[in-house]
């Protein structure tokens, strides 16, 4: 069993850009999906996502730097400083070198990459920003955070779809538990409302397409889903050992306390139909922190919303917990804002973490039809009464990469 | 306006910083931090906006502003 506390939060969502108005808005089961109106998207089948709005207002990062950065780098720092003062760490009296950075991210910076490259294409090799080589790639965001602060220990980047920061927040708490570091900043970013990731994106498929009715698009387990809508953002969580908090004077909020993780091993793109592999992720999950089935007490869903998705991941649950899985609350509560891809389940940690703090389960907005070949009911539409100490939190990244965090309240 | 204006107004607008944080006896380094990747923007700016075109090196951080000053200046009258 891992033994590693959450002790600091830092959100930047379609919702909110601090943890507290980030809850406020979700308790709203309210859509803060919308039309993409920064550019033209009009041709794009699926144009519609949830957009972060005001960053610049609330970052505390200078103009100078901005410029030089790509968004998702801009939402990770400002993330990340929001986790840091949530969790009252004094850089002054901590060893950097004892400081660790663990991202997930699934695209890019393409914002800075689509516009500085066709500078270059424009107006020649001096067209293009020196900062172009060090803003768009996975790894930038992590780097900008160790040089914003100077933390110098053990960090890395992950890049596995959509199962990105469930895997980084799982390597960075493994890394405390190895000893590397004594703090970790965990989490993941993703900026993909731009010309091409957004047609990268489409591509993909499993998109929906109710660019008709923004607000009703991203419709998990629902008889009529059509697929996921996409969002911006980034979440970012501290975490350390339990003793370390308690010699800080921090109470946790909650601890990590073990993982799965699986490959389908099947298509490049397509998950395997048989939910072998998802089950074994989730089995490993579970023993992995020491729990059995009847002590969890919700499961924060991947929710993809296509027709297959939803239905795999549902025959995954039924295998594995049966009967059990009546008395578990389950729900997607990223059916409100969209999925951040890379940083998606940096989200629903925090939303779980959230959720145990406030006895509540956060819904699955859009749901007004079961599917029968689902058979599950995510917590329908409204907001349920529930003491939380054991949950999962469940991401799947294209292809079948499955990764289960099992996450216990302090 | 004098080359030395037009090189404070073309590094406030590169650099994003105030004017008044330009100080001519310390280099761009010690002043403000400046890395040598700004340092190729200070040169493409130097080229693209008062026709003065340097080589790799010929400006760098560690110069105090007024050195750098001074290399535009005889860049121009050339």
């Amino acid at each position: 069993m891992l033994d590693i506390a959450v002790t600091g939060i830092g959100v930047i969502s379609p919702c909110g850009l601090k943890k507290e108005t980030f809850w406020a808005n979700l308790k709203k089961c309210q859509s803060f999906v919308d039309e993409i109106n920064r550019f033209d998207a009009s041709l794009y089948p699926s144009r519609i996502a949830g957009q972060v709005h005001q960053l610049d207002v609330y970052s505390p990062i200078s103009s100078r730097l901005v410029k030089r950065i790509d968004i998702f780098s801009h939402m990770a720092l400002v993330a990340s400083n929001e986790a840091i003062t949530d969790a009252k760490l004094n850089l002054d009296d901590i060893d950097k070198k004892r400081v660790g950075v663990f991202m997930g991210n699934a695209l890019g910076g393409w914002l800075f990459a689509e516009t500085e490259l066709r500078d270059m294409y424009m107006e020649g090799r001096e067209g293009i920003s020196p900062y172009m080589a060090s803003a768009w790639f996975p790894a930038a965001p992590q780097g900008q955070i160790t040089i914003y602060y100077g933390f110098k220990g053990y960090s890395k980047t992950v890049v596995s779809d959509r199962a990105s920061s469930g895997l980084a927040i799982w390597y960075g708490a493994k890394s405390i538990c190895d000893d590397k570091v004594d703090f970790v900043l965990a989490g993941g970013m993703e900026a993909p409302i731009t010309p091409y990731a957004l047609l990268c994106a489409n591509t993909y498929g499993s998109l929906s397409k109710n660019n008709s009715n923004p607000k009703k698009a991203y419709r998990p387990f629902d008889l009529y889903r059509d697929g996921f809508v996409l969002a911006e953002g980034s979440g970012v969580v501290i975490l350390e050992k339990i003793e370390t908090a308690i010699s800080r004077g921090i109470k946790p909020y909650a601890f990590i306390r073990g993982v799965g993780y699986s490959c389908d091993g099947y298509h490049r793109l397509r998950a395997s139909l048989d939910t072998g592999s998802l089950e074994f992720a989730i089995e490993e999950c579970l023993s992995d922190s020491g729990f059995n089935k009847d002590n969890i007490d919700y499961i924060c869903l991947d929710g993809e919303a296509t027709v297959i998705g939803d239905f795999l991941e549902a025959k995954a649950l039924k295998n594995v917990f049966g009967k059990k899985l009546n008395d578990i609350s389950l729900s997607a509560p990223k059916s409100m804002f969209g999925n951040l891809l890379g940083a998606q389940t940096s989200l629903d940690l925090i939303i779980t973490i959230l959720s145990m703090q406030n006895s509540l389960v956060l819904p699955t907005i859009n749901f007004e039809e079961k599917d029968p070949y689902c058979g599950i009911e995510p917590t329908p539409n409204i907001v349920i009464r529930r003491e939380i100490n054991k949950a999962l939190i469940i991401s799947r990244g294209r292809g079948g990469i499955n990764v289960v965090l099992c996450v216990e309240k302090a | 306006m004098s080359i030395k204006d037009e090189v404070f107004s073309l590094l406030g607008e590169t650099l994003d910083v105030g004017i008044e944080e330009l100080k001519e006896d310390k280099s761009l380094y010690d002043s403000l931090g400046v890395d040598s990747t700004e340092m190729v923007e200070v040169r493409i700016a130097l080229k693209k906006k008062l026709g003065v075109e340097l080589k790799d090196g010929e400006i760098t951080n560690k110069q105090t502003l007024r050195e750098i000053i001074s290399i535009v200046e005889s860049k121009k009258r050339l």
